[in-house]
C-alpha cells in the first residue's frame, strides 16, 4: 500500500497541473475544472490498479474529469464546504489565463476543444487522442485543424505577438 | 501564424494555471466516495425504513406521533422525523398518500451515524435534536439562528462531518461521533433553504446570528427546507 501509495503521489505531483489546464480549456471555469480533476483524481486512486496500467494515465484523468459533466457540478455544487483551505483554494491562481483566449475557446465545438486540450497539453500523439476521444485518427486531425483556424482568426492580438513569441516545436 | 505557433500560444496562457489541491486531500476524497457508496446504500435502506414507519393511510389510518421516530432506537434502526405539515394534519391526506419524514438518523456506516434531510421536508429541532441524542451525537439545533462558540472546537471539521446529497436530492451527513471531542457538540441551525452546521465547545458562551453565518468559517451549508420548532 505504501509503495502504491508513493506511486499514486509521484503521478499526481507530475500531472495535476496539465490535467487542470486540459479540463480547464474544455470548460472554460477554472473552479469547476479544479473540483472536476480532484474528483477525477480521487477516482483515479481508487482504481489505482487499473489506472497505473492504462496506456495513458492522465488522459484516464482528464476523460473521467470531463465524463463527469455540468450534471455532476450542479449536484456538487450544492453543497458548499466552506472550510477555510476550501475557500483558499477557491481563491487561487484561477484567472491568470486570457480571458479573449478562454472565449475563443469556449466558442469552438466541444469535441475540438478536447482534441486540441488533448495535444496540446497531454501532448498527446494523433493515435492515442483519437482513442482517448472514441474517434477515427483522421477525425482528430480535422477537428485540430478547425480548431486551429479558428483560434488563428480569433486571437488577433496573439498574431501581432509571432515574432516575440514564435518558437516553434 | 502556423498550427505549432497557435498551440504554443495556447500553451504558454495556462502556464500560470496551477492545480494547489494536496495529495492528502484527494486521498481523502477518495475515502469520502467509498464512504458515500456505503451510505448510498445506508440511505436506501433508511428512507424505506422510515418511510414505512411514517406511512399513513387516510381512510382510517391512525397518524402517527409527531415525534415520530422510535425513542427505544437499537443499533441499525432509523429514527424517522416529522412529516410536513399538509400530510401531518389529519384528513388532509387523499386515501393511499404516504408522508415521508423529514429526517432520519440511523446508525453506520460502520462506527458513525447518518443522518439524512429530506429535501422540501420541514425539520422539527427538537425532534432532530433528540434522535440525534439517542444515536449519542450530542447536538445544539436552532432555528433561524446560527449559534458557534469562540473558538469553536478544536476538531477539524471534515474529520467529524462528512456531508453529500443523494440521487432524489436529500442530503446525507455521516457524523463519525468518536472523533468528536468529548465537550464538543454539533451546532445545527435550521433556515429557510440551508441547514448550517458547526463543531461547537459545549456549555462555552454562544454567539447566536440571525443569518446563516460567515464565509470562511469551518462549516458546510445544506439545502433544505425547515419549519419553525
Amino acid at each position: 500500500m505504501g509503495h502504491e501509495q508513493d506511486e499514486f503521489a509521484d503521478f499526481y505531483r507530475a500531472s495535476r497541473d496539465s490535467c487542470l489546464r486540459a479540463v480547464t480549456a474544455v470548460v472554460g471555469d477554472r473552479e469547476r475544472a479544479e473540483e472536476q480533476v480532484a474528483e477525477a483524481f480521487a477516482r483515479a486512486w481508487t482504481s489505482w490498479g487499473k489506472v497505473r496500467r492504462h496506456p495513458a494515465p492522465r488522459a484516464w484523468v482528464v476523460r473521467t474529469a470531463l465524463n463527469l459533466g455540468v450534471s455532476w457540478w450542479r449536484r456538487r455544487s450544492r453543497e458548499v464546504p466552506l472550510a477555510e483551505h476550501d475557500a483558499a483554494a477557491v481563491a487561487g491562481p484561477g484567472d491568470a489565463v486570457d480571458p479573449a483566449l478562454i472565449a475563443a475557446l469556449r466558442r469552438l465545438p466541444t469535441r475540438q476543444r478536447e482534441v486540441l486540450a488533448l495535444r496540446i497539453f497531454l501532448d498527446l500523439d494523433t493515435e492515442t487522442t483519437a482513442k482517448v476521444i472514441g474517434i477515427a485518427p483522421g477525425t482528430v486531425m480535422a477537428h485540430l485543424s478547425r480548431a486551429v483556424a479558428a483560434l488563428r482568426r480569433d486571437l488577433p492580438i496573439a498574431n501581432q505577438d509571432t515574432n516575440a513569441t514564435g518558437v516553434t516545436r | 501564424m502556423n498550427e505549432h505557433d497557435v498551440m504554443y500560444q495556447v500553451r504558454e496562457s495556462f502556464s500560470g494555471l496551477r492545480m494547489d489541491t494536496p495529495v492528502e486531500q484527494v486521498w481523502a476524497r477518495s475515502r469520502a466516495r467509498r464512504r458515500r457508496r456505503l451510505t448510498g446504500m445506508t440511505a436506501a435502506t433508511a428512507a424505506t425504513a422510515g418511510a414505512a414507519a411514517v406511512i399513513t393511510l387516510a381512510a382510517g389510518g391512525p397518524a402517527p406521533a409527531p415525534s415520530g421516530h422510535s425513542p427505544s432506537a437499537s443499533p441499525g434502526s432509523a429514527s424517522p422525523g416529522s412529516a410536513s405539515p399538509d400530510s401531518a394534519s389529519p384528513g388532509s391526506a387523499s386515501p393511499g398518500s404516504v408522508r415521508l419524514a423529514a429526517f432520519t438518523v440511523t446508525n453506520g456506516p460502520g462506527d458513525s451515524t447518518t443522518l439524512i434531510l429530506r429535501k422540501d421536508a420541514p425539520i422539527d429541532p427538537g425532534e432532530l435534536r433528540q434522535a440525534l441524542a439517542q444515536h449519542g451525537v450530542p447536538a445544539l439545533v436552532t432555528v433561524g439562528s446560527f449559534c458557534r462558540t469562540t473558538p469553536l472546537a478544536p476538531v477539524p471539521f471534515g474529520q467529524v462531518v462528512q456531508p453529500t446529497t443523494l440521487a432524489d436530492g436529500s442530503d446525507a451527513i455521516v457524523i463519525n461521533g468518536q472523533a468528536m471531542p468529548s465537550g464538543a457538540e454539533l451546532s445545527i441551525a435550521v433556515f429557510p433553504q440551508t441547514v448550517r452546521m458547526v463543531l461547537i465547545e459545549k456549555g462555552a458562551p454562544l454567539s447566536c446570528f440571525s443569518t446563516p453565518g460567515q464565509p470562511g468559517q469551518p462549516a458546510i451549508h445544506i439545502t433544505g427546507t425547515p419549519t419553525q420548532g
